[in-house]
C-alpha cells in the first residue's frame, strides 16, 4: 500500500514500525492459505494484511494424516508446515497476492538459523512482501520452529540475524509453551525485532478411547479457537506491559468483540486464525465490528484504543 | 457462506438421515461428488462445519432445493439430526473437485458402500439426465445390513442394473460390494469403461488390488477430516502421485474428494 492510500484509510490505520495498516486485522499464518483460497469469500483489498503459511527453504510434505481433531472450542492441528517452498511462492503464489492493496507478510520457517537467514534472504530480494514474520513457533515440527522459541538465547539470535539479512520490519511470533512468554518478548525486542505477535497454538492430545490411539497420527497438535482466548489475552497483556515494541495478538478471535479484547489491552493489531474456518467471512465482520464500536464510543484514532484498559 | 432453511429432515434408518435444505438462487449448481460445509446456524456445538456430499439438488426460479443424506456419527451430525423444518443451516459450497464424465467411455459402473450412496445417487441421476447418447449404468449399493441400505427408492428409479450386497445377507447377495464387481467387468473393454466409487478405505483399497489386472480407470471419492473446506488449513492431506511420478500433498476437499485411483499413493492411507 502506497502512502496516499494509507492516509485515506480512516480512524483503523494503524502502524507496526514501519509497516502502515488500513486497519489492524490480519489473518494468522497456516489459516488462510496463499490468500486466492479465501478471494472467492473475501475481498482482499479491505484486510490489513494477509499472512501467508509459514514459508521453508525446500518444498515440505507436512505430517502424515490425520491432522487435525476437533475439540470442545478448539481444534488441534499438526500440519507439519507444508508448503511450496519459498522460491515456487515467489513464482506461483506472490504475483497474485501483489495485485491486492493489502500488505503481505510472509511467515518464516527453518530448521536451521542459516535456514531462516537464506529465506529471509530470497523473500526480502523478491520484492512486494511488506514484513516478515519469524515462526519460532511451530509445536509441530521435530526440527527448528518451536525448539527455537523456547529459549530466548536462540529467540535472540533468530531475531538479530533475520534483522540484518532484511531490510523489511521483522515480527517475531512466540511460543505459548513456556514459562513466561514476556522473557521471549524482551529477548526478541533487545535484538532488534520490530513486533511480536502471539500466541501460536497451544500444544495439545487426543485421544480415541475405543481404538485407544491418539486422534492426531503425530500424537500431539497446536490447541486453536475460542478455547486458548482467555490464555492468549492474558499473555498479550502481560507482554504489552513489559515490551515497548507493537505486540499483535493472536489466539481464538472469532468476532469483533474478541478483537476489542486484544486492542484494549494493548495489541496494535490482531490475527485472525481458526475462525477463517468456520466463516471465510470473519474477518471481513470483524473488520466492520471494530470500526462500529469505535464510532459509538467516539474513538477516532487506533491510538486511544490500544491498551485503554483499566486496571 | 449461505444461510439455508430445512424443508425436511427425516429419519431414514437406524442412523440415517435425509435433509433437504432450501437455498438461495444464488447457489451454484453442484455436480456429482462435491460437497458442502454444513452446521446449524447460530453457534453452540461444534466449532467447524460437517463435509456432507451433495444427494440431490433442484434449481426453482427463486431458490435450490439441495438434498444431503448422511449418517450420525459424532457431536456435530447429531445437532443436524435434531434440527427441524423452518431451522437454518449455514452452507458453504458447493466445494470441491467431482466425478468427470468422459463421454467416449459408454459403460459406467458405479460402486456405493454405506454412504457413499449420496454421491453415486446423484452420480447416476446425472448421467442418466445430462449425457445423451447410448449408455450403460450399473449401480452396486453395499451396507452392513438391509437397515443400511438407504435411499434404495430413488436409485431403482434410474435406468440402470442395480446389484445389492449386504456384509450380514439379509438383502441383495450376502458379501461386500466389491465381491460384485467381477460379474460387471468381465469381459468389459477397459477402454470403453469408468467406474465410479465411494465408501469406506477399506472397500476403495480392496479396489484398488481388484482392479489392477484389468487396467480399467476408476474415480474414487475419498473422505478425511476436514476444518475449512477450501484448501487452506491442509488438515485434509492426502498423498497422491503427481504426473511425472512424484509424490506430492492434495488436499482432499479442493483437489478432491475425486481422485483417479491410480494416483493416491495407498501405502500412505491408514
Amino acid at each position: 500500500m502506497n502512502q496516499k492510500d494509507y492516509n485515506k484509510q480512516g480512524i483503523l490505520a494503524v502502524e507496526i514500525g514501519a509497516l502502515k495498516l488500513k486497519n489492524p486485522v490480519m489473518t494468522a499464518s497456516g489459516t488462510f492459505g496463499y490468500g486466492d483460497e479465501y478471494a472467492p469469500y473475501v475481498d482482499l483489498n479491505r484486510l490489513g494484511a494477509i499472512i501467508v503459511k509459514g514459508l521453508s527453504l525446500k518444498p515440505r510434505h507436512g505430517n502424515p494424516s490425520p491432522r487435525i481433531m476437533e475439540t470442545p472450542a478448539g481444534m488441534l492441528n499438526a500440519i507439519g508446515l507444508q508448503n511450496v517452498g519459498v522460491k515456487s511462492f515467489i513464482k506461483n503464489k506472490l504475483p497474485y497476492l501483489r495485485q491486492f492493496d493489502t500488505a503481505i507478510i510472509a511467515n518464516v520457517y527453518g530448521e536451521t538459523i542459516e535456514e531462516y537467514l537464506r529465506v529471509s534472504e530470497i523473500l526480502t530480494a523478491a520484492g512486494g512482501v511488506h514484513a516478515l514474520e519469524i515462526n519460532v513457533s511451530c509445536p509441530n515440527v521435530k526440527k527448528g520452529g518451536v525448539a527455537f522459541g523456547t529459549d530466548p538465547d536462540m529467540v535472540a539470535e533468530v531475531t538479530m540475524r533475520v534483522k540484518g539479512a532484511t531490510d523489511l520490519p521483522v515480527i517475531v511470533k512466540l511460543s505459548p509453551n513456556v514459562t513466561d512468554i514476556a522473557v521471549m518478548a524482551k529477548a526478541a525486542e533487545a535484538a532488534g525485532a520490530d513486533a511480536v505477535s502471539l500466541i501460536n497454538t497451544i500444544t495439545g492430545m487426543s485421544v480415541d478411547v475405543e481404538k485407544k490411539i491418539p486422534h492426531l497420527k503425530n500424537v500431539t497438535g497446536g490447541l486453536s479457537g475460542p478455547a486458548i482466548k482467555p490464555i492468549a489475552l492474558r499473555m498479550v497483556w502481560q507482554v504489552a506491559t513489559q515490551v515497548n515494541i507493537p505486540v499483535i495478538g493472536v489466539g481464538g478471535i472469532m468476532s469483533a468483540p474478541d478483537a476489542l479484547e486484544f486492542l484494549i489491552v494493548g495489541a496494535r493489531a490482531i490475527q485472525v486464525g481458526t475462525a477463517n474456518f468456520i466463516d471465510p467471512r470473519a474477518t471481513m465482520n470483524i473488520i466492520e465490528g471494530i470500526e462500529a464500536y469505535m464510532k459509538r464510543h467516539h474513538v477516532f484514532a487506533m491510538d486511544d484504543l490500544v491498551g485503554s484498559v483499566r486496571i | 457462506m449461505w444461510t439455508g432453511t430445512i424443508n425436511f429432515n427425516n429419519r431414514i434408518g437406524p442412523q440415517h438421515l435425509h435433509m433437504a435444505v432450501r437455498l438461495s438462487a444464488e447457489f451454484k449448481d453442484p455436480v456429482p461428488g462435491q460437497f458442502v460445509m454444513i452446521r446449524p446456524n447460530g453457534g453452540g456445538g461444534p466449532l467447524l462445519s460437517r463435509p456432507l456430499s451433495v444427494y440431490q439438488y433442484v434449481r426453482n426460479h427463486d431458490h435450490v432445493i439441495l438434498e444431503l443424506l448422511y449418517r450420525v456419527v459424532g457431536q456435530g451430525t447429531e445437532l443436524l439430526s435434531q434440527l427441524t423444518k423452518a431451522a437454518e443451516v449455514n452452507i458453504l459450497g458447493p466445494l470441491g473437485r467431482g466425478f468427470r464424465i468422459d463421454k467416449t467411455r459408454s459403460h459406467r459402473i458405479l460402486l456405493a458402500g454405506g454412504m457413499g450412496v449420496a454421491p453415486i445417487t446423484f452420480l447416476a441421476d446425472y448421467l442418466k439426465g445430462r449425457v445423451a447418447g447410448k449408455y450403460e449404468l450399473k449401480i452396486c449399493l453395499g451396507a452392513k445390513s438391509c437397515t443400511e441400505i438407504v435411499g434404495i427408492e430413488r436409485i431403482r428409479g434410474m435406468q440402470g442394473l442395480l446389484n445389492i450386497a449386504t456384509d450380514d445377507g439379509s438383502m441383495g447377495s450376502c458379501g461386500l460390494v466389491t465381491d460384485l464387481l467381477p460379474s460387471f467387468t468381465q469381459g468389459c473393454d477397459p477402454g470403453k469403461t469408468m467406474i465410479f466409487a465411494c465408501g469406506p478405505m477399506a472397500m476403495l483399497k480392496t479396489l484398488v488390488e481388484q482392479l489392477a489386472p484389468t487396467g480399467i480407470p476408476c474415480q474414487v471419492s475419498i473422505e478425511e477430516r476436514m476444518a475449512c473446506g477450501v484448501g487452506a488449513c491442509l488438515g485434509c492431506a492426502v498423498t497422491v502421485h503427481d504426473r511425472r511420478g512424484k509424490r506430492v500433498q492434495k488436499s482432499v476437499c479442493k483437489d478432491g474428494p475425486v481422485f483417479n485411483i491410480e494416483d493416491i499413493c495407498w501405502d500412505q492411507i491408514r
